[in-house]
């Protein structure tokens, strides 16, 4: 008996033990071995926040110690097709180059045009960067953009050799009155140059590709604040002369997708939209289909988030960096918020003073210049699944992109995307009890609608004789009631005369 | 007049406002059965909306629902609308007794009631599109449900229609300072209790 008691207090014990070292394994690694450094959310169709799995994790980080010079700042990033990674660091004025996992290759300092062939300026002077805040590399034709802001020239690099290719200065015909500093720098498919000036109000500066001023470009239309309007209303002439005018709030940054829209974010609180897909004609065309505008957190959450970059991958996912909070938000083509995750603090992989993101693959690249870093961030397994779904749907294999929102929902059963895009899936092939089924779990009610509206013809269909005669039925009681209430009538009308 | 005929007239009340509530009032036909149980059937009816509208036109998180607060909140806006109008048409001069405004109150929801009841069945049977006609028939029943309040009312106090929507602004503004009095008690209460308590506590301490 009384061994029998031992045996049960050891086995007690020994289930304590097992239970608390797992339970500490598990809050540093998950079970498949990834570390998530997160915590995801995404918001519901009500607007709450709904804990989700982290889209990404810390993979690696570019800091001072992966080269010989540190870094200064690091206020830009960008990559190239190939995976290369450029970091401008104006404190230091060089643009650092390094390999997919973080591996220094290069650095870029003083510009070279030919073989040990420094470049020289017109006066003579060797070309030198000074200030590089924008960086873009241009996969068409493989060439590096540096947008310097204290030589406020662009310069354009041969995306292997690093040799000078051209310069761009002030173009001769720039009008307007913004000051030719360029910050950030992007190029589309047809070669034309998009330069962002920080607090410039006119828009983004669109050059041609041989550098000569094309127009500004992009509106950013501010809101309207209705106690402001009301005093400006009843104000004099001279008044509002010392009110400060209203200006068109800035762009912050731009990056262009593979289709040649641009797309732009401002930081500006006076801005009615903070996330732009800009079309050819500089109207913002981003899709919000989501229920819920793209603004990052939304105001009922008591947090206004700012955006300070944007990147864009070829299927239409993008990712919004939000230096409010630290957060890291990632939009599918549709508006549909996917992911968010990030956050300031001290550990690794959290944030101080973010600049810049940029995608590598399915791998993002986020800078912060206050800590001096660059994180890699790889995607978690419901990362993964995530993305390829959404790639899978944007490229319209839709049975394959089912079996990976499927598996979305096995890591998080809560996730609405992934239920509509199911429920989307099912709706093409016209099976409207589980396209029903899948929106109502997805709170989708427009597709929902769509779906009903196919289900309930189906079921008219296939019972017509029995709403027919039902129909038939309700219409000749009321004409039977009808002529026997006349009848009445008539016959009381009869008596009384 | 039987407690079933009288019921019955409330039909007759909806679609002859004017003579009905007339009658309802000075000649024994009102029946407060019948309108206490229009206001129950109300109460119920808006939890019922909450749970059973069609999820296209269902907005509402019913995961958060609470059908008991959906009840008493429904019931006390309109018990705070009789008796702040009885206490406004009283100063107003007005004909009309408690009994007669909680009367006209219950038989003016019965429009409301028959249709947004239809509506809720309705709304599971529609796609987005034609959502649009039953906000516009729910509507219909809204307006038809507020001229039989404004009927109801001029009848019954005998007001003419100005005065009618005078005494209505008021009540308004009535039913606020009810509340804003209703508050102020409650908190005023609570001090007192609190009161009480930490003195009779301090005063057993000292014993």
């Amino acid at each position: 008996m009384k061994k029998q008691m031992l045996k049960r207090i050891a086995a007690a014990v020994l289930c304590c033990l097992v239970v608390f070292t797992s339970e500490a394994g598990v809050s540093a690694h998950a079970a498949d071995g990834n570390s998530y450094v997160y915590d995801g959310y995404v918001y519901d169709f009500w607007g709450e926040a709904q804990e989700c799995p982290a889209a990404f994790s810390l993979g690696g980080i570019i800091d001072s110690d992966s080269l010989a010079y540190g870094f200064g700042s690091i206020d830009d990033v960008c990559t190239s097709d190939d995976g290369r990674i450029f970091l401008a660091d104006k404190t230091n004025a060089r643009v650092n180059v390094f390999d997919e996992k973080g591996e220094f290759l290069k650095t870029i300092q003083t510009v070279y045009a030919g073989d040990k062939k420094i470049a020289l300026n017109e006066d003579g002077t060797q070309v030198k960067l000074a200030g590089p805040t924008g960086t873009y590399y241009h996969d068409k034709n493989d060439e590096l953009y540096i947008a310097d802001s204290t030589n406020k020239i662009v310069y354009v690099l041969d995306g292997q050799t690093y040799y000078l290719k051209r310069m761009i200065g002030q173009p001769d015909n720039l009008s307007g009155v913004t000051e030719y500093v360029p910050s950030k720098v992007t190029v589309d498919m047809a070669d034309r140059i998009y330069i962002v000036v920080q607090s410039s109000y006119e828009g983004i500066i669109e050059l041609n590709e041989d550098g000569s001023f094309s127009r500004y470009f992009g509106v950013n239309e501010p809101g309207v604040n209705l106690i402001e309007f009301f005093w400006k209303s009843i104000a004099t002439d001279t008044q509002k002369e010392k009110m400060g005018k209203i200006y068109a709030p800035a762009f912050t940054n731009v990056v262009t997708d593979s289709e040649g829209f641009v797309y732009a974010v401002t930081n500006d609180s006076a801005a009615v939209d903070s996330v732009f897909r800009l079309n050819s004609k500089g109207e913002n065309v981003l899709r919000e289909m989501g229920g819920i505008p793209v603004i990052g957190d939304l105001t009922s959450s008591g947090v206004t988030s700012s955006f300070i970059d944007v990147a864009v991958t070829d299927y239409g996912v993008y990712a919004v960096l939000d230096n409010t909070k630290g957060r890291i938000f990632l939009y599918d083509y549709d508006g549909q918020v996917l992911n968010v995750f990030g956050g300031y603090g001290k550990t690794k992989g959290q944030f101080s003073k973010p600049t810049s993101i940029a995608w590598n693959g399915y791998n993002l690249v986020v800078t912060d210049t206050d800590l001096r870093c660059a994180y890699i961030l790889n995607p978690t397994d419901f990362g993964q699944v995530m993305l390829r779904a959404s790639e899978e749907y944007y490229n319209g294999n839709w049975d394959a992109a089912t079996e990976l929102f499927r598996e979305c929902i096995r890591w998080n059963s809560n996730y609405e995307v992934a239920y509509v895009g199911i429920g989307k899936n099912h709706l093409m092939k016209d099976e409207y009890e589980d396209a029903m089924y899948y929106f109502k779990l997805g709170n989708a009610r427009t597709y929902y609608s769509d779906a009903y509206n196919g289900y309930r013809g189906e079921q008219i269909r296939d019972n017509f004789w029995i709403i027919a005669l039902l129909f038939v039925a309700g219409i000749s009681a009321l004409i039977l009631s009808e002529v026997r209430y006349h009848k009445k009538a008539g016959q009381k009308g009869g008596t009384d005369r | 007049m039987s407690t079933w005929e009288r019921v019955k007239y409330v039909k007759h009340c909806l679609f002859h406002p004017f003579d009905g509530f007339y009658e309802a009032k000075n000649r024994g036909k009102g029946s407060i059965l019948a309108a206490t149980v229009l206001i129950a059937l109300y109460c119920i009816l808006d939890c019922v909306e909450v749970q059973y509208t069609g999820f296209i036109m269902n907005l509402n998180q019913i995961s958060r629902m609470n059908s008991v607060t959906i009840f008493i909140s429904a019931l006390t806006v309109l018990l705070l609308a009789v008796i702040s109008n009885w206490t406004i048409t009283t100063l107003f001069d007005g004909k009309g007794k408690l009994k007669d405004i909680y009367m006209v109150l219950g038989y003016s929801l019965a429009p409301m009631v028959v249709i947004d009841a239809c509506i809720v069945l309705a709304s599971n049977f529609v796609i987005e599109e034609e959502a649009v006609i039953l906000v516009a028939i729910r509507w219909m029943g809204i307006a038809w449900s507020a001229f039989l309040i404004v009927t109801g009312l001029c009848t019954v106090h005998e007001f003419s229609l100005a005065k009618t929507l005078v005494t209505i602004l008021a009540t308004l503004a009535a039913a606020l300072i009810i509340l804003f009095l209703l508050v102020l008690f409650i908190s005023l209460v609570e001090q007192m209790v609190q009161f009480i308590y930490i003195f009779s506590k301090e005063f057993m301490r000292r014993i």
